[in-house]
């Protein structure tokens, strides 16, 4: 029989009670606070007295709504916070709670408690803040708690700070909810925004947020116009403060990862004071998912991870949609679930990092894309961390130096471009069809062994705009003059350009392909200039060329994608990139693939 | 015996020599030794393992190199060989010997895909 923490209620309801405490659950009751998350309230039991002002911090709400927290059940108080109502009642908060033994298996009512009173032991009046244990303080002795916090566990008790002003006491940011207004929260700054301005007809002003991190949880926090003068010039990224007296208000989820149902906003009242002593505050909170588990996550979701980083490719420079030219850089992470993830960093992140020595690296929110299985994306809301002082990171790095540097790690992400990478997708033309590649919103890219049977020479070559990058197709003016309606201009010449539709097959199917200038001019073994000599001199050499070209076995990379043309779909393939077969290569992978078949 | 050109040819190596004795193969190997009276050389496989080649007619002219047997297994394990061809190596991508006993064990492993032996006994 579970024994209960007799007296626990007394204790907690006066401020008192340490963690720990075994009480048995009498009854759970969802309360519906408008459009906010759902609140629950516990009524609990040391066996003596019974008290029903628990609440359940929204975070566990699942407990409730999964049926783990039920009438009867024993539970173990892992950490929790009083907070004092402006009526005087406690409000305990339950901010951590193990179940010790579900309700189905404990056969009723523990002891015959009663409603726990206050004065009936104790006159409320005589401890309103009791100087031996700050009321508000969070009673952190969880060994399961954060990681990042391992020091904080052994300061609870004594180093906790006191606030400046002494106006409320420092409350975790977990413990944060719109129904209180007296607390302050020390906390870091881990992200801050630059300033923002907006004009619509309700007239114009500025704001500029920032996110907030203790060991209890993060939240993101805004200020407008007075609090943008008065704050955003004191807040530092990375230093510690104390903030009091903002509001809260429940969180936009679509404009950010913070993990908090409420958010913040400064008011006319918030206070913002830096805190000196702070180096038993977290740095910054991350909840890592396993590389291994990103499969089975939704794409655009926000995540954190933490891995080796195997490889890295080179900064590509590459332009976007809107003509701005941005820096790019992929690199490979693999974690201690043997799986490996593309992620990609952009702008000044790829320019500075340096993927030497295989650090460790930590995202916090990423952004999961689907984009060749599963990738990783680094955008400006990231935070990258090289090697951080955080445990994760030195089990990771044990975890590799004696084992998982000799692992290869199996990649979530296709890596197409196949130059000389172990990951090409290589696929028969057959499965191309059977697949259905092609079918999606993107094209999708396969590299293939295929034959050229056939190479329609008729309209292969045209007449493209002299200038340089620019590969127009021009107009015979027939006065001896080109005209390019891209440049706007007319030019007495022209240059010959290919588009070759050809045919390839490969011993189960065959496929149209069109290649443009460099993949034909591989294809054909002639250039361009070269063979529009020889179509306008030599028409037999021109066909010669042709001919000479069938039947010759290339490497094809190519992309599909169904395309529309007057309501009528067909695939579309292209081809990206012609190379000579590597025999032994090309065996070798032969040779595995036939083992791979026989093991099965 | 005419005829060792008309018919299959299975691929084998020197340790498939023993259950091919009188049936017409087609060896590839690394040309070792070559007798004086240039009627009998030996080859190696991918494995490294020796084989003999006879020939009817005397060399004519100096071998190195990969080359390719065809011939009949005789009952002491050697190829009386019907005609062969070196592969020059100087041209193009050198020929992997190893790789290809690879294949040639991998035919042998699935007959059911690899059906020369069914053709050359019918």
């Amino acid at each position: 029989m579970t024994k209960l923490s007799e007296g626990a209620i007394e204790a907690l309801s006066n401020g008192t009670g340490g963690n720990d405490a075994v009480l048995q659950l009498v009854n759970i009751r969802k309360i519906d606070g408008g459009n906010g998350p759902a609140r629950y309230r516990v009524m609990m039991s040391d066996g003596r007295y019974s008290l029903s002002s628990f609440m359940l911090s929204t975070q566990l709400n699942s407990m409730a709504e999964e049926n783990v927290l039920a009438p009867n059940c024993i539970c173990a108080l892992k950490r929790h916070v009083t907070n004092i109502l402006k009526d005087g009642r406690r409000v305990v908060i339950i901010l951590e709670i193990d179940v010790i033994k579900s309700a189905k298996d404990v056969a009723g009512r523990i002891g015959d408690p009663i409603p726990y009173t206050e004065g009936q032991s104790k006159a409320p009046q005589s401890a309103p803040v009791p100087e031996s244990r700050p009321p508000l303080q969070p009673q952190n002795k969880n060994e399961m708690n954060r990681v990042f916090n391992r020091d904080f566990g052994k300061k609870a008790s004594s180093a906790m700070p006191s606030t400046p002003g002494g106006s409320s006491k420092v409350v975790p940011i977990a413990s944060l909810n719109p129904y209180q207004s007296k607390w302050t929260v020390r906390a870091r700054v881990t992200n801050k925004s630059s300033i923002r301005t907006w004009s619509n007809a309700r007239g114009d002003g500025k704001l500029f947020s920032m996110e907030l991190v203790d060991e209890s949880g993060e939240i993101r926090v805004t200020g407008f116009n007075q609090e943008v003068d008065k704050f955003f010039s004191l807040i530092e990224v990375g230093k510690v403060y104390y903030i009091s007296k903002g509001s809260l208000k429940i969180a936009n989820k679509q404009y950010t990862s913070v993990k908090n149902d409420y958010e913040m906003t400064l008011n006319g009242e918030s206070s913002i004071i830096p805190c000196e002593d702070s180096c038993d505050v977290p740095v910054v909170q991350c909840d890592f998912v396993s590389i291994a588990d990103l499969e089975s996550r939704d794409a655009d979701t926000i995540i954190d991870v933490i891995g080796v980083c195997k490889s890295v490719d080179e900064v590509t420079r590459l332009t976007t949609k809107t003509n701005r030219e941005v820096s790019k850089r992929t690199l490979s992470l693999m974690d201690m679930s043997g799986k490996v993830v593309t992620v990609t960093l952009w702008g000044e992140e790829a320019e500075k990092f340096d993927g030497s020595g295989q650090p460790i690296l930590a995202i916090k929110a990423a952004k999961l894309s689907d984009f060749g299985g599963r990738s990783l994306s680094a955008s400006f809301n990231s935070t990258l961390m090289i090697n951080p002082d955080i445990p994760e990171a030195y089990k990771l790095r044990g975890w590799y130096d004696q084992e998982g540097h000799a692992m290869d790690g199996q990649s979530l992400t296709e890596v197409k471009g196949g130059s000389g990478g172990g990951n090409t997708n290589w696929k028969s033309l057959s499965d191309v069809k059977n697949e259905h590649l092609g079918h999606g919103d993107k094209g999708d890219y396969y590299t293939c062994i295929a034959t050229i049977v056939f190479l329609r020479k008729e309209n292969c070559l045209y007449q493209a705009c002299p200038s340089q990058d620019c590969n127009k197709k021009v107009i015979d003016q027939q006065n001896g003059m080109f005209r390019c309606e891209k440049c706007d201009k007319e030019f007495p010449n022209f240059k010959y350009r290919l588009i070759l539709s050809a045919n390839i097959a490969d011993y189960g199917d065959n496929q149209w392909v069109t290649c443009f200038q460099e993949s034909a001019e591989a294809i054909l073994g002639q250039n361009a200039a070269y063979l529009g000599q020889l179509k306008d001199s030599n028409e037999t050499a021109f066909d010669e060329v042709f001919q000479q070209a069938n039947f010759n076995t290339f490497v094809f990379r190519n992309r599909v994608k169904l395309e529309t043309y007057n309501d009528e779909s067909r695939i579309k393939a292209t081809v990206m990139d012609v190379k000579p077969v590597d025999h032994k290569e090309y065996i070798k992978r032969l040779i595995v693939n036939i083992k791979k078949l026989a093991a099965q | 015996m005419a005829g060792v050109l008309d018919v299959p040819k299975p691929r084998i190596n020197t340790s498939m020599l023993s259950q091919h004795i009188s049936r017409p193969v087609c060896f590839v190997g690394r040309v070792e030794k070559v007798q004086p009276t240039g009627k009998t050389f030996t080859v190696s496989d991918g494995e490294g393992k020796s084989a003999t080649v006879e020939l009817n007619e005397p060399l004519e002219e100096e071998l190195s190199g990969i080359v390719e047997v065809v011939g009949m297994v005789s009952n002491r394990g050697a190829i009386m060989a019907a005609t062969y061809n070196t592969l020059r190596e100087d041209k193009g991508v050198p020929f992997d010997l190893e790789l290809y006993n690879e294949a040639v064990k991998l035919i042998h492993d699935f007959p059911q895909h690899y059906p020369f032996e069914v053709a050359a006994s019918g």
